[in-house]
């Protein structure tokens, strides 16, 4: 069983017999006038001639946007919002499901490679950074944001779970029978537009031996697309074309009126 | 039946917003007003992005004040030639305005300031409006005659330079008092989402002194001049008007708008007053208060440009 070769950014998989497979239930979402989110079931197997116990993480992201954030601080007994901080690194959407929590899974340090799980996302402020020399140190990377930065990266990701694009499902991956696992994905309405990945990673003994890339994509169709990209492309006539309609509404409204 | 608004990116419930088009549409043709002020901040409420409400929200004004200008048209309750002074200046207040709110959005500031705007705005003028139209409902129930209208009017009026006459509203006036006030209420159709008439209706009586019979008639051709042009600079600069939004509030609106115009006659005006200024001063409140209590949650998330 040959393992599938790890993308340039993937950490080295440790030698092993076992493998992992996997298929998503829907590859193309389309967004159209009634869409209202998608539920995605992915079923994947596990091939081990060993006994090894196993564990399963799914991870899925999103499209990545940069995020502009601002903090309400008070002034003069207004709470207004401050300069607002441009985030990168922050995916669209970002969901975990594992066979137990992450943490029990694999090391800190493996996790972080991976990017598995919230904690490990790389998001930061780029603009905000500066290097500078400290205490003799050259190139140490300063945040303008100074002690606060975690508050601030961390309301990233909470404004992201409460708008449902965020989620860590410890108990996600279900084995439904010896070898067959299945993962939920839940997108909510407000799911970015894009090409998620979803990576499938078969951990034993708390290292990585298998990893497979499916790929999801969400985009508009029908009415809702060539909308979308007359607003975008001749925004102008699109314009025009919207205030003619309201103004003949207006007008036809009065005439139907008028013969009562 | 949700329907999913392709600018926008959020999921409505149509009849809803149909119904809501319609209640504003009704208040709009009663008072002779756009009924914008109203119509964003519940569109906000609903979750739609702010920007998007805005620039949505010219095209609703435009449809319902179409459909009410018709109406007052034939009752010869319009002064084009003051609508046309009032609407010169309402068109670059417009050009202004969808400039000014393109920038604050870039600054993160437009929430402040449209929040400040209406507390301000709407506070100061619903207050007024309301003071003076118990005065004149006390007034008449106690069987006292009504106060005679000040027919002397303010000096500066008659001072300025480039006047003009305008023959629908019996005045012979300069020109510069309309045209400042059609570029104010201009900008503030863009920067709130509004048409304007709730500032252009009692600045047309107490400032400019019209006769009351042709005031909102003459307000809602200024309005249809003005939102239509920020509709079509909202779409064109900054790409947040929602086409099946707009048509969702104006199917409703322009029905709506026809049954209020209607109605309009059964009620007493100062006692029409009364009530618009009740809703002027409510959801300015509701707009503005928020800016003094803490937030629950400190942060906040700027969709798209802001």
């Amino acid at each position: 069983m040959a393992l599938e070769i790890p993308s340039p950014t993937a950490p080295q998989l440790t030698a092993s017999p076992a493998a992992v497979s996997a298929a998503l239930t829907t590859t193309e979402v389309r967004v159209t006038s009634s869409f209202r989110g998608a539920h995605i079931v992915l079923y994947g197997a596990v091939f081990d001639p060993t006994t090894k116990p196993s564990d399963v993480v799914v991870i899925v992201r999103g499209p990545e946007h940069p995020i502009r954030i601002a903090r309400k601080t008070k002034v003069a007994g207004l709470w207004v919002n401050s300069r607002p901080v441009v985030f990168r690194g922050a995916p669209g959407f970002y969901m975990t499901a594992s066979t137990r929590p992450l943490q029990d899974i694999a090391s800190f340090g493996t996790l972080r490679r991976l990017g598995a799980g919230i904690d490990h996302l790389a998001i930061n402020a780029p603009f905000e950074q500066r290097t500078e020399t400290r205490y003799g140190v050259r190139d140490v990377v300063v945040s303008r944001l100074g002690g606060d930065y975690l508050d601030w990266r961390r309301a990233v990701i909470r404004l992201k779970e409460n708008a449902g694009l965020y989620d860590a499902d410890d108990k996600g991956v279900t084995f439904v029978d010896k070898d067959l696992f299945k993962a939920e994905i839940d997108l909510p309405t407000k799911a970015p537009i894009g090409t998620y990945q979803a990576e499938i990673i078969l951990f034993q003994d708390g290292q990585p031996v298998s990893r497979k890339v499916r790929t999801l994509t969400v985009e508009k169709a029908g009415i809702e697309r060539t909308l979308y990209l007359f607003a975008h492309h001749s925004p102008w006539l699109y314009g025009l074309v919207s205030m003619a309609l309201a103004l003949g509404a207006g007008w036809a409204a009065s005439l139907v009126f008028r013969r009562n | 039946m949700d329907l999913y608004l392709p600018i926008a990116e959020v999921s409505v419930n149509a009849p809803l917003l149909v119904a809501l088009g319609a209640l504003v549409g009704f208040i709009s043709g009663l008072f002779g007003i756009g009924g914008g002020f109203l119509m964003t901040p519940v569109l906000v409420l609903m979750g739609i992005p702010p920007a998007v409400a805005v620039a949505s929200m010219a095209n609703h004004v435009a449809a319902s004040s179409t459909s009410s200008v018709i109406s007052y048209t034939r009752k010869r309750a319009v002064d084009f030639r003051m609508g046309g002074v009032l609407a010169g200046g309402g068109v670059v207040g417009a050009i202004v305005g969808v400039e000014l709110f393109r920038w604050l959005r870039l600054l993160g500031q437009a929430d402040l300031v449209v929040a400040l705007s209406y507390l301000v705005f709407l506070g100061v003028i619903g207050g007024l409006m309301l003071v003076e139209s118990l005065q004149s409902i006390l007034r008449r129930r106690s069987g006292q005659p009504p106060k005679p209208r000040k027919e002397r009017r303010p000096p500066w009026l008659y001072g300025l330079p480039l006047k003009m006459r305008f023959p629908r509203s019996r005045l012979y006036i300069s020109v510069i008092p309309p045209v400042l006030l059609g570029v104010f209420v201009g900008v503030l159709s863009a920067v709130m989402g509004v048409g304007g008439g709730f500032i252009l209706v009692p600045a047309m009586i107490y400032i400019l002194r019209m006769p009351a019979g042709v005031v909102v008639g003459t307000s809602l051709f200024q309005i249809i001049i003005t939102t239509s042009l920020t509709g079509v600079l909202q779409a064109g600069r900054n790409q947040t008007v929602d086409i099946v939004l707009a048509t969702l509030l104006l199917v409703g609106g322009v029905l709506g708008a026809q049954l209020g115009a209607k109605a309009s006659s059964r009620f007493r005006a100062e006692e029409l007053r009364a009530l618009l200024a009740l809703i002027v001063l409510l959801v300015g409140l509701r707009m503005g208060l928020g800016l003094f209590f803490t937030p629950d949650e400190p942060f906040v998330l700027m969709t798209g440009m802001g």
